[in-house]
């Protein structure tokens, strides 16, 4: 379209602004907050089932951070402490298949079990650490800022004194 | 300086996201890590322009790799500067979790 010539160009401004306006309006695209609200909702119990999950097999300080309003990667991080490398690869395969079954979500990220176990199910990450990991690493720290998300069983009764 | 790309058969480059086997040629003092070590690191800045699925190209300011050991593990406690979102889809998200602003 040549845009160049006078009163062409008129006529082709015209018909933007009518069918466009004169205010920036924001995309289209975006959700409506309610919608998105929905979203937040389902990730949060996802997170929180996962959560109970890993403190059924017993992993220690357990923790669901709201991570959203800092990274636009992902909604909620779920940092836990397991005591073994055996522990770490049974939260993790009981995530896998909660989720799998219960969720119908894979997980990507570590196959093997490692010192810093991580499963990435897109809004919803898992961090598993041996406590020298977690002590080396801490994420909380870095992501001190996110919300703390009260969960609804206790996770410190999993400790045996 | 980096010796050999992993995983790539023969390539002669490394791109983002790539595991290469490097030698630390310079090293500050008192760091776990000293000059002339073996070590693995996965690609993370180029200067040379990534083209994105989505149509957009990332070219940064400098070359930058962040050091890794075998289990795909960053061997420092954080990650500096931008990174970019492809290093999640190759699995490394443990990077992107440490790292202040992904692109």
């Amino acid at each position: 379209m040549n845009v160049g010539g006078g009163e062409d160009a008129d006529e082709v401004f015209d018909e933007l602004l009518k069918k466009h306006g004169k205010v920036v309006y924001r995309k289209g695209d975006s959700k409506p907050p309610v919608a998105e609200a929905d979203d937040d909702a389902e990730s949060l119990s996802f997170a929180v089932a996962l959560a109970k999950v890993a403190s059924d097999v017993k992993a220690g300080d357990i923790r669901v951070l709201f991570v959203k309003p800092l990274v636009y990667w992902t909604r909620f991080f779920i940092i836990a402490t397991a005591f073994s490398r055996p522990q770490i690869d049974a939260i993790g395969s009981r995530i896998r298949d909660t989720a799998e079954k219960q969720f119908k979500r894979v997980a990507s990220g570590d196959t093997k079990p490692n010192s810093w176990t991580l499963l990435d199910f897109g809004d919803v990450v898992v961090h598993i650490f041996l406590p020298q990991q977690r002590e080396f690493y801490n994420l909380e720290e870095f992501y001190g800022n996110a919300t703390l998300i009260e969960l609804p069983f206790d996770t410190q009764s999993s400790f045996r004194n | 300086m980096c010796f050999r790309i992993i995983g790539a058969g023969n390539h002669r480059y490394a791109h983002i996201g790539d595991v290469i086997v490097a030698v630390i040629k310079e090293a500050v003092p008192n760091m776990p890590l000293e000059r002339s070590e073996v070590i693995r690191a996965v690609i993370v800045r180029t200067c040379k322009e990534l083209k994105c699925d989505n149509g957009m190209i990332i070219r940064y300011d400098d070359n930058a790799a962040i050091v890794i050991d075998q289990e795909r593990n960053p061997k420092g406690t954080r990650v500096f500067g931008a990174i970019a979102r492809e290093l999640r889809q190759l699995n490394f998200t443990k990077i992107v979790s440490l790292a202040p602003e992904v692109l």
